[in-house]
């Protein structure tokens, strides 16, 4: 018998282990090594500055998470239409279709800058940046998903007159759901590094901000408190996106 | 009363020629199986007679009207090869959502009983992934059926079972259509179950010898027509019968050609 199968709850308890470890590793380390906090901070210092400013990073952590979602709804609500438009007119589809698939290994940061020259700092553009950036996995996505229904079942709803509607909703979009997910869970990824780079250089509030700022006074502990936020809010909103797809999911 | 007429149907695609001046009839409540070799354009055919192939010259009616009127009225059921059920619905449901996509009144009794007729009870809830090849056929059909159409358009519809689950589906689309009466064309490459359901057996050819065709493929034509006088009710001891031998051996001999 293994190890793991004699451990009770091992799906949580060996995870859970694991953190508590390396987290003791790097604690033991600055202890030992006597690091200064501007080299490495050690977990208790890290959690103190948590602790002491709670505010600064929850009103922070909100600023940021509020790029995320409106940016994200906007790209993946974009992506999806587009994806719909280029999927029925198929002109569209064969002028736009292959220039999206290549943007895709364009790295969308660089446009960062360019929106900054047009747009300035401001909410607005970061939101605009990362609504830019989970776009293109999402409209990819989609368009394959809804190209994924097999010729047989459209045949079969053509023999009774099917409305297009009703074609759409029961057979097209049901088929394209797994692809649509896998491009919004892409898109979730994104969307976090979209908008710690966006407050980094489209505004001046968030996390991004918050570490960008550390790091020009060398605040070790101050980063590494952001970094602690912005983990499981990522991690959240992943876990959130996968929930959605199981419970639409038929694959 | 004629329910199908295909008047001088031809169907090309580019330049290769998948049905050539076909016409035939086909009364109310008759059973026809088309039987041929891969690629002569029995599919081609029985598409066209559904509407999901338009003529490139020639007409098809169905009931006197046109397959598209047929199908926006739903008299036409399909059943492909291909079971085309919806991974995501279960058997009921993949019963019942045809009709609803047909846009007719919804009969959840009647859908229950076709379930357990044809031998599903118990798996209602039961998705495709869940259920045999036999089995999935059995929806696909009882989906067909559910959906209120007169004329039911099947092509190989058990073309990817076993032999054995073949020759049982057999006895079982005869006891639905005895039930039922509806119009069937049934396509097959297998002559033993084109000679067995059949009233009328149809074969089709893809070469034409005194034409000096070039390719294997395409110009399908009729090239045999026969009546098949077995008594009905038939089931599995058909096939040791001397008279079902010697209608398969005729069929046999009009496919391969005057050898
Ligand atoms: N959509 C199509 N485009 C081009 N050729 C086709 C198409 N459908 C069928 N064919 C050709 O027409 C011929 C008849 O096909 P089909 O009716 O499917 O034959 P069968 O069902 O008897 O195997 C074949 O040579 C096939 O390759
Ligand atoms: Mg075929």
């Amino acid at each position: 018998m293994s190890v793991a199968s004699r451990v009770p709850f091992p799906d949580v308890v060996l995870p859970v282990s694991g953190l508590v470890a390396a987290v003791a590793c790097w604690w033991g380390l600055t202890a030992v090594l006597a690091l200064p906090p501007y080299v490495l901070p050690s977990p208790v210092a890290v959690g103190t500055r948590l602790a002491e400013n709670p505010g600064l990073y929850l009103s922070n952590a909100v600023e940021t998470l509020r790029k995320i979602t409106i940016g994200g709804a906007t790209g993946i609500a974009t992506g999806f239409v587009l994806a719909l438009v280029i999927s029925e007119v198929s002109l569209l589809r064969r002028a736009i279709y292959p220039y999206l698939v290549a943007a895709r290994v364009l790295p969308k940061i660089a446009i960062a800058p360019i929106l900054l020259i047009y747009l300035g700092v401001g909410f607005g553009t970061a939101v605009l940046f990362v609504a830019l950036i989970v776009f293109f996995p999402v409209v990819v996505g989609t368009a394959a998903g809804l190209n994924r229904a097999p010729d047989s079942h459209l045949d079969l709803l053509r023999s009774v007159d099917a409305d297009p509607i009703r074609t759409f909703l029961s057979v097209r979009l049901p088929h394209a759901l797994p692809d649509v997910f896998a491009g919004v869970k892409q898109s979730v990824t994104l969307a976090v590094v979209g908008a710690v780079v966006a407050e980094w250089i489209l505004s001046n509030d968030g996390l991004g901000s918050l570490i960008l700022v550390a790091s020009e006074n060398v605040q070790v502990d101050v980063m590494l408190a952001s970094l602690a936020v912005l983990l499981p809010m990522g991690l959240l909103l992943y876990g959130g996106v996968s929930l959605c797809y199981r419970a639409v999911a038929w694959r | 009363m004629t329910m199908i007429s295909v008047e001088n149907l031809s169907v090309t695609y580019g330049d290769l020629v998948a049905l050539d001046d076909v016409s035939l009839d086909i009364d109310d409540g008759e059973f026809v199986t088309v039987v041929g070799p891969s690629g002569c354009g029995k599919t081609t055919l029985l598409r066209a007679i559904g509407g999901l192939e338009s003529p490139t010259t020639g007409r098809v009616s169905v009931d006197g009207d046109t397959p598209e009127a047929a199908q926006s009225a739903a008299r036409l059921g399909f059943v492909f090869q291909d079971h085309t059920l919806l991974p995501w619905k279960t058997a009921l449901e993949n019963i019942t959502f045809l009709r609803k996509m047909a846009g007719k009144d919804p009969d959840p009794e009647g859908a229950r009983d076709l379930l357990a007729t044809t031998g599903l009870d118990g798996f209602e809830d039961a998705r495709p992934s869940e259920l045999s090849g036999g089995m999935k056929q059995r929806v696909a059909i009882a989906r067909a059926i559910h959906l209120g159409a007169d004329v039911l358009l099947m092509d190989e519809p058990f073309g990817e079972l076993d032999e054995i689950t073949r020759d049982e589906m057999g006895v079982e689309i005869l006891r639905l259509w005895r039930e039922n009466r509806k119009t069937v064309v049934f396509v097959t490459h297998s002559v033993p179950e084109a000679v067995f359901l059949a009233d009328r057996c149809l074969v089709v050819s893809g070469t034409t010898p005194t034409a000096g065709a070039t390719t294997d493929d395409g110009v399908g034509r009729i090239v045999g027509e026969f009546d098949i006088d077995l008594p009905r009710p038939r089931d599995e001891s058909v096939f040791g019968s001397e008279a079902f031998g010697t209608q398969v051996a005729r069929v046999r001999q009009a496919l391969h050609g005057d050898e």
